[in-house]
């Protein structure tokens, strides 16, 4: 595989070209060509894809459409051009897994093919949506911390300092950033599992230094969590994902590529996302040197993962990567129904059906389009956890029906989703106990359902 | 009447998002002897409405939305003269200043804003993303804008739309224009609390929001 630095030298070489001529010149109509060389087609009614001859003609789309539209470098106004045979390498020599956490909690995340039944996928719980208050921010992470059945946390942001919002790139969102990780650490802490990994690296920070700030292993974090790099916008390279490319590596901690493909935008409807979202994939090894890759297409509109073309997009891309190049992945879901509403329990059975027998490791999601404040609700996101776990014993065949049953549960409801529940509402102050029975009730009753449809979802 | 089919033609140019073709229907129908203003009232926009409510229906999409705006810009470079000949000016629904706030560097909603803006006879000033806060506001000045629209998706960059508006307090011009914010990381509520003029959770929505701003 090419090495970092001349990876780096490509955003300097190649073709000048402003970004909107990129878009409507290169991008636009390759992923159009792509798409149609290799008769990607979506049905407008699978949720889940069993047909593998198409998921593998997405793989090789993806491939087309990095080699013929590259990536492009706003800093530079340059496209980073990757040959075929680059590619190609890249692909066979990409990590087929990922090693997270200290001591005890050391473990292996594993890139998974679609349709095993005989493993267990990575369990991965929380997510980066803002929290008002520190001690419902170590509570919150405390708890997610603390189950067993958890590989690894994605912890809050905590984004004020004296009860003031920290403004991006202020010196004050460094030291949100540096707090974020100090109390999620020490929240881990008190789980009585201090070496259980943090992956989504770092919430609070959205620049470069406060990434590099909050890295300082004294704040707690280590080379074993895992810190994310993300495309900014389709196929965008900048040099602040670069920056960290260059430090992430330097410290050899591990990197999650993070995409957010967005359907309704450049990538259009549910075939392009599916070619993108795989072309990310490959980027996010080749270009981001990612040891596991952070999946999280999006709808440009509606600001959730969870319509039908996009389960199926999402779903593909797994299988895809899962069946060519083994590449650890995780998805992140929005949701539209807030926490603890049974909305957004049947959103994420469907959404985790699709994926985990797709070839996905198991994540839970945001709810309320991660836009609530504390609505990150520790025990939503073990039931969740549950559920895909229950899911990893399936097929793609045999989840598909149960997507379809639990679709129009919650499809009419995404343009004006339920509204949730906070930590607070949720929880004793004291004890952390659920306290809400409505809460409860809403968990029982979906368990059920799902156990009616033919999914057990067990208690762990 | 009588200009039916020459209204279709141009119409159906712009549906097809096709710049050749949609040239090609200006240039006839101003040969027809019709007024360039009927080509775009009645002719060009009906296109671009069709264009709009395939977007919200999720049959076209952003690149589809694009092509058609392109080919609309094509078309007006070459009816804008033609109107300024005749002594006439352009008629437009409003002018909006558009931008992604400082320290954000998203652009996909803001350009499907922007896009949805202009195909709906808004004249549309884009100022990119990262935009100082000033900007937003000399921009309008320069202008003479009815709407300033703010985008940001990032929770920490979600107090430079309020900056904005404050900044406008303090000149003293705030009642001067319509504030309407938007983005990943904004809400009802987040715009309400800012004192801004108006919110929305799309692009559509946000084109339907403006129009009533500004009637």
């Amino acid at each position: 595989m090419i090495d970092m630095i001349e990876v780096f030298d490509r955003a300097e070489v190649g073709p000048l070209i402003s970004e909107t001529d990129y878009y409507m010149k290169r991008y636009v109509p390759k992923l159009s060509e792509v798409i149609a060389r290799h008769s990607v087609k979506w049905d407008k009614e699978t949720i889940i894809n069993t047909d593998d001859d198409l998921t593998d003609r997405v793989f090789q789309a993806a491939v087309d459409l990095l080699a013929e539209a590259g990536a492009y470098c706003p800093e530079t106004n340059r496209v980073m051009q990757f040959t075929r045979e680059e590619i190609l390498v890249a692909c066979s020599q990409a990590p087929k897994s990922a090693t997270f956490g200290e001591d005890r909690e050391r473990k292996t995340m594993y890139g998974r093919r679609p349709d095993t039944t005989d493993d267990r996928p990575w369990v991965h719980v929380g997510g980066g949506i803002y929290t008002t208050d520190e001690q419902i921010f170590m509570d919150t992470v405390e708890k997610m911390a603390s189950f067993d059945i958890v590989d690894s946390v994605s912890v809050p942001s905590i984004l004020h300092l004296r009860g003031k919002d920290a403004r991006v790139r202020s010196p004050q969102e460094i030291l949100a950033a540096c707090k974020t990780v100090r109390l999620a650490r020490e929240g881990i802490r008190r789980s009585g599992r201090a070496g259980l990994p943090i992956i989504n690296g770092i919430s609070a920070a959205s620049q470069p230094a406060s990434m590099f700030a909050a890295s300082y292993p004294a704040f707690g974090l280590r080379p074993s969590d895992g810190f994310l790099i993300d495309f900014l916008s389709e196929m965008v390279v900048g040099y602040e994902a670069l920056q960290k490319v260059a430090f992430y590596n330097s410290i050899s901690a591990n990197i999650g590529s993070t995409s957010t493909p967005l359907f309704g935008g450049y990538a259009g409807g549910a075939e392009g996302v599916a070619v993108t979202a795989t072309c990310y994939m490959i980027m996010g090894n080749l270009i981001f040197r990612g040891t596991y890759h952070y999946n999280a297409p999006l709808h440009s509109k509606l600001h959730l993962s969870s319509t039908k073309p996009l389960i199926w997009a999402i779903a593909m891309s797994n299988a895809a990567i899962g069946r060519n190049m083994g590449y650890p992945m995780v998805n992140l879901p929005y949701l539209g129904g807030g926490s603890g509403t049974k909305q957004y329990h049947y959103e994420m059975a469907c959404y985790l059906l699709a994926i985990v027998t797709s070839g996905g490791n198991v994540f839970s999601g945001h709810p309320a389009m991660s836009v609530q404040s504390d609505s990150l609700v520790p025990d939503d996101h073990k039931f969740h956890a549950e559920i895909g776990l229950a899911a990893a014993k399936m097929t793609r065949a045999e989840a598909e029906p149960l997507a379809q049953k639990l679709f129009p549960l919650f499809g009419d409801k995404l343009k004006d989703p339920d509204k949730g529940m906070t930590f607070q509402e949720v929880y004793d102050a004291k004890t952390k106990r659920i306290v809400n029975s409505e809460y409860q009730k809403a968990m029982d009753n979906v368990r059920s359902d799902l156990a009616d449809m033919g999914l057990e979802v067990p208690v762990s | 009447m009588g200009n039916e089919a020459t209204y279709e033609q141009l119409k159906q140019s712009i549906v097809d998002q096709d710049e050749d073709a949609v040239l090609e229907a200006v240039n006839k129908a101003l040969a027809e002897g019709v007024d360039p203003r009927d080509v775009i009232n009645n002719g060009l926009l009906p296109g671009l409405n069709v264009i709009g409510e395939q977007f919200e229906c999720e049959d076209i999409f952003l690149p589809e939305l694009m092509q058609a705006a392109l080919a609309f810009q094509a078309a007006m470079t070459v009816l804008e003269p033609k109107i300024k000949e005749a002594g006439g000016a352009e008629q437009k629904k409003g002018t909006i200043v558009i931008g992604t706030v400082k320290g954000d560097l998203h652009s996909i909603g803001k350009n499907i804003l922007k896009l949805l803006f202009e195909t709906s006879g808004f004249e549309v000033h884009d100022l990119g993303i990262d935009v100082d806060l000033f900007k937003f506001i000399d921009k309008a000045n320069e202008v003479n804008a009815d709407i300033i629209a703010i985008s940001a998706l990032l929770t920490t960059t979600l107090i430079g739309q309020r900056d904005v508006i404050d900044a406008l307090k303090d000149q003293g011009t705030r009642d001067k224009y319509k504030v309407i914010v938007g983005g990943g990381a904004t809400t009802k509520e987040w715009a309400d609390s800012i004192g801004a003029d108006g919110w929305s959770g799309s692009a559509y929505d946000a084109v339907v929001l403006a129009g009533k701003l500004v009637s």
